[in-house]
């Protein structure tokens, strides 16, 4: 499923906008002069094999790590000048679910609603709990949920403060496929609803539903960029219906790293 | 099979010693190890003991055996009483997660598994055996040598570790045949108890009557010990534990021979009760196991791990949170909702309760009546209370670890929020800072109540009120300040840090937390002495003119601001330094 995009999408300004990023860990390049936009609406899947720089991506997109070099720009917030009013905007999902551990589901929510100033956060938890079937489990300890239970809980927790720009590392960890299916309906409906995301996953078949542009990263290196026809027709020599699996194969040359 | 687990065992234990010693090309790992033996060597190698062979210092050796001897009798029979006191809901042996998942579904026998875990056990108790002989030959009267008090140790702890894995066994075996569980475990209780009140009946009756006797001032306490220990009905009352201690009590080769035959006999009747026991301890090993790995994983994050029940409970928060407001409250609300439940159990409230009575029975009872009882009370509960505030200064940071510590794990969350770094620095740090102020206070009023004003002297009433407050506004930025070391040096050396958190880490890790321990130290002197010098300097200076109670006013004007720069600029820096901290990179 690829999302429905305006004639003007191109015009609408990015909510995510990335100059020439470099993240170096000493000696080693994690990820090397990367530019790239992601504007309302556009779900953006970012691939590459393992080791191809994806995380550390995401991690310099979020605010989590600063980047050796380049800008990051989130919803017109430059991330290294204002790093406070860009990080109102956005939400990370990370692949492992980090919660605290003495903090219920609801004072979860509470917490975070501080955090964030969400004035009326009672009024938007009760329908995403409900939305996230983790009504029945407000008053319970992140310990006594399942590993599902608590990727959705961190889902709950970063859509609270109703994000404009998300990053979602492996949304689908963890979840059974009911919860994959919804993962998946709410991504794209958050799009829709105007909202930029990265998307980063393994899983292409997930990527190819629900994304709107791919990028492929190899050793760090930007591959391809652009929507999903564009990247296809850049590696599909000629052939029609190549799968994102065959492209991703053709573009990273089929190895590791 | 043993063959292949005695591989298991001997390439885990060279593997992880090449790790380690791998690992010391990293500066972290080399300062520590340095720092680590050169506290064994001068604290334990060196000490009094320098050569093997040491005479024993007259009179003393029977003494200090026969306490050493007492204490871990003592300790290994309340050990034994509590195993069969309180026996797990599913008694078993001790593997590790891996072990389980890896040896439980292969084709082993129970008995295999059993000496696989006799055999790991070996490992920590040669290790063990060497270190306690080094410790307890540092106290030179003991004399002897040190292999042969080494070989002692291993005769000890290795019995002590075959009773201990027979007793889990046997208490596995009769939860789940015996119908009358309880009243086995009522009997053995029983026995035990028998045992340690005749034992001490005949030791106080004994020495009752040898000191109504004519005892020589010449014969002193080593012959009183021999006289006491050498009766006939403690000789034969004591005489396992004799047999077990014989070979590390031995004072020549030739008592040590002697010594080891009924030693070792014993020995081998427990490997027999233990290798013979046919007890399905699978169900018990696997809660423990993952009993053993909750605890580890609080140790991890810097939480006190407890004893019984691991699981937490939901709780509600402890003031309420409105979503709008400085976000720091939230960390606040956050910190103290962790605060484990054990932590404020009826048990803990109650030990309070009775400190607080106890502390404040003294200057109540010295407003009705000075007498020199109360007013020496008095004296002890001020200077009690001036330790313990020293103390949970200095050590109270390393406890309460509420903080960016135990959300260490959480950083990549944290560092998403819409905060300052130096803002969410202060969030965290708030509710240790809370809970060391709270107990300073405390002991601050206390103390203020029991320290006598002293007719005519210049304590007056006001000038106390005005040191009070001083120190109370004192209180809460020093334990920030304490807070904020511990947190930098998680910062600065992450690594480090999370290093000396894990429990298997080596003497290596020893050496780093001796040397945080050391650092915080350091830190704490070099920020209250210069402070408290200065303050003393205005106040002596000053007090001349416009008399104590205003000089420590004007002292506490000057030294506040000052603690007050000191604890911002940490903040500061902490936050900067979290705001590019990146722990997947630098814990390597």
């Amino acid at each position: 499923m690829v999302l429905p995009r305006g004639r003007d999408a191109r015009t609408v300004p990015p909510m995510i906008e990335v100059e020439a990023l470099t993240k170096r860990y000493g000696t080693f390049t994690a990820v090397r002069n990367l530019s790239f936009t992601v504007r309302p609406g556009e779900v953006l899947g970012l691939v590459g094999p393992n080791g191809a720089g994806k995380t550390s991506t995401l991690r310099c997109l979020a605010g989590i790590i600063p980047s050796s070099e380049g800008k990051v720009r989130i919803a017109g917030h430059d991330l290294s000048v204002d790093p406070v009013a860009a990080k109102r905007s956005l939400a990370f999902f990370p692949d492992e679910p980090r919660l605290f551990e003495y903090l219920t589901v609801r004072q979860h929510l509470n917490f975070v609603a501080r955090i964030y100033g969400v004035a009326n956060y009672e009024d938007l938890a009760v329908p995403l709990l409900e939305e996230l079937e983790l009504a029945e489990k407000a008053d319970v300890l992140p310990g006594e949920l399942s590993r599902g239970m608590k990727q959705k809980l961190v889902i709950a927790c970063g859509l609270l403060h109703s994000p404009r720009v998300m990053f979602f590392d492996e949304p689908l960890t963890g979840l059974d496929p009911l919860g994959i299916r919804r993962m998946k309906d709410s991504i794209v409906r958050r799009a829709r609803d105007g909202a930029a995301i990265v998307l980063s996953s393994h899983l292409l078949h997930l990527l190819q539903e629900v994304c709107t542009n791919v990028l492929i990263l190899k050793k760090g290196d930007k591959v391809a960029d652009g929507t999903m026809a564009e990247v296809a027709a850049q590696f599909s020599n000629g052939e029609a219906n190549v799968s994102l699996e065959e492209i991703f194969i053709r573009a990273t040359g089929g190895s590791e790293t | 099979m043993i063959g292949a687990l005695f591989y298991l065992r001997l390439t885990s234990l060279l593997n992880l010693v090449a790790h380690r010693i791998g690992r010391l090309r990293q500066p972290k790992y080399l300062v520590g190890a340095a720092v680590a033996v050169a506290y064994f060597y001068f604290v334990l190698v060196r000490g009094p003991v320098r050569a093997a062979g040491i005479p024993a210092v007259a009179g003393g050796r029977q003494i200090g055996f026969a306490l050493i001897c007492a204490f871990l009798c003592l300790l290994g029979l309340v050990r034994i009483a509590y195993a069969w006191i309180f026996p797990p809901e599913k008694p078993g042996l001790r593997f590790s997660e891996a072990e389980i998942a890896f040896l439980f579904p292969a084709p082993v026998t129970r008995k295999t598994l059993i000496h696989y875990r006799l055999l790991s056990s070996q490992i920590a108790i040669l290790f063990t055996s060497v270190l306690m002989a080094f410790v307890f030959n540092r106290f030179g009267y003991l004399g002897g040598y040190r292999s042969l008090r080494a070989i002692g140790w291993w005769v000890i702890l290795s019995t002590y570790d075959l009773h201990l894995n027979g007793t889990n066994l046997t208490l596995c075996t009769l939860r789940e045949r015996s119908r009358h569980f309880l009243l086995w475990r009522l009997g053995v209780v029983t026995a035990i108890a028998v045992y340690v009140v005749a034992v001490f009946r005949s030791a106080i009756g004994l020495v009752e009557g040898l000191l109504s006797g004519p005892i020589s001032a010449q014969a002193g306490s080593e012959r009183f010990i021999e006289q006491v220990v050498d009766s006939p009905s403690l000789h034969w009352l004591t005489l396992p534990f004799r047999i077990i201690f014989g070979p590390y009590a031995a004072s020549g080769l030739g008592e040590f021979a002697a010594a080891m035959v009924p030693a070792l006999l014993l020995l081998a009747l427990h490997y027999y009760w233990v290798s013979s026991t046919e007890a399905r301890f699978e169900e018990g090993s696997i809660a423990l196991a993952e009993k053993r790995a909750a605890i580890r994983a609080a140790v991890q994050r810097g939480e006190i791990p407890s004893i019984g029940n691991s699981k937490p409970r939901a709780r509600s928060g402890p003031f309420p949170l409105p979503p709008k407001g400085l976000p720091e409250m939230a960390f606040l609300w956050k910190n103290l909702l962790s605060i484990r439940s054990s932590l404020l159990n009826r048990r803990v409230i109650l030990l309070v309760v009775v400190l607080m009575v106890s502390l404040f029975m003294g200057p109540l009872l010295s407003l009705r009546t000075e007498t020199i009882g109360t007013e020496a009370f008095r004296k002890i509960v001020a200077v009690l209370c001036g330790m313990f505030a020293a103390y949970t200064m200095l050590v109270g940071p390393q406890l309460a670890r509420q903080d960016l510590r135990s959300d260490l794990p959480n950083a990549d969350i944290l560092k998403t929020y819409p905060m300052q770094g130096w803002r969410l620095a202060l969030g965290e740090l708030l509710a240790p800072t809370v809970i060391l102020t709270a107990v300073l206070w405390f002991m601050l009023l206390v103390c203020a109540a029991a320290v006598d004003t002293g007719e005519g002297g210049w304590l007056t009433g006001g000038v106390r009120v005005t040191v009070v407050v001083c120190l109370a506004l004192a209180a809460p930025l020093v334990c920030l300040i304490q807070l904020i070391v511990p947190n930098w040096i998680m910062m600065l050396m992450p690594g480090w840090y999370q290093a000396s958190r894990s429990r298997v880490g080596g003497i290596e890790t020893f050496g780093q937390s001796l040397m945080f321990g050391i650092i915080q130290l350091l830190f704490a002197l070099a920020v209250i002495v210069p402070a408290a010098g200065a303050a003393c300097l205005i106040i002596f200076s000053s007090q001349w003119l416009i008399g104590p109670g205003p000089a420590v006013a004007l002292a506490a004007a000057v030294v506040l601001p000052v603690l007050a720069g000191e604890a911002a600029f940490g903040l500061w820096w902490l936050g900067e330094r979290f705001e590019k901290f990146d722990l997947s990179t630098e814990s390597r």
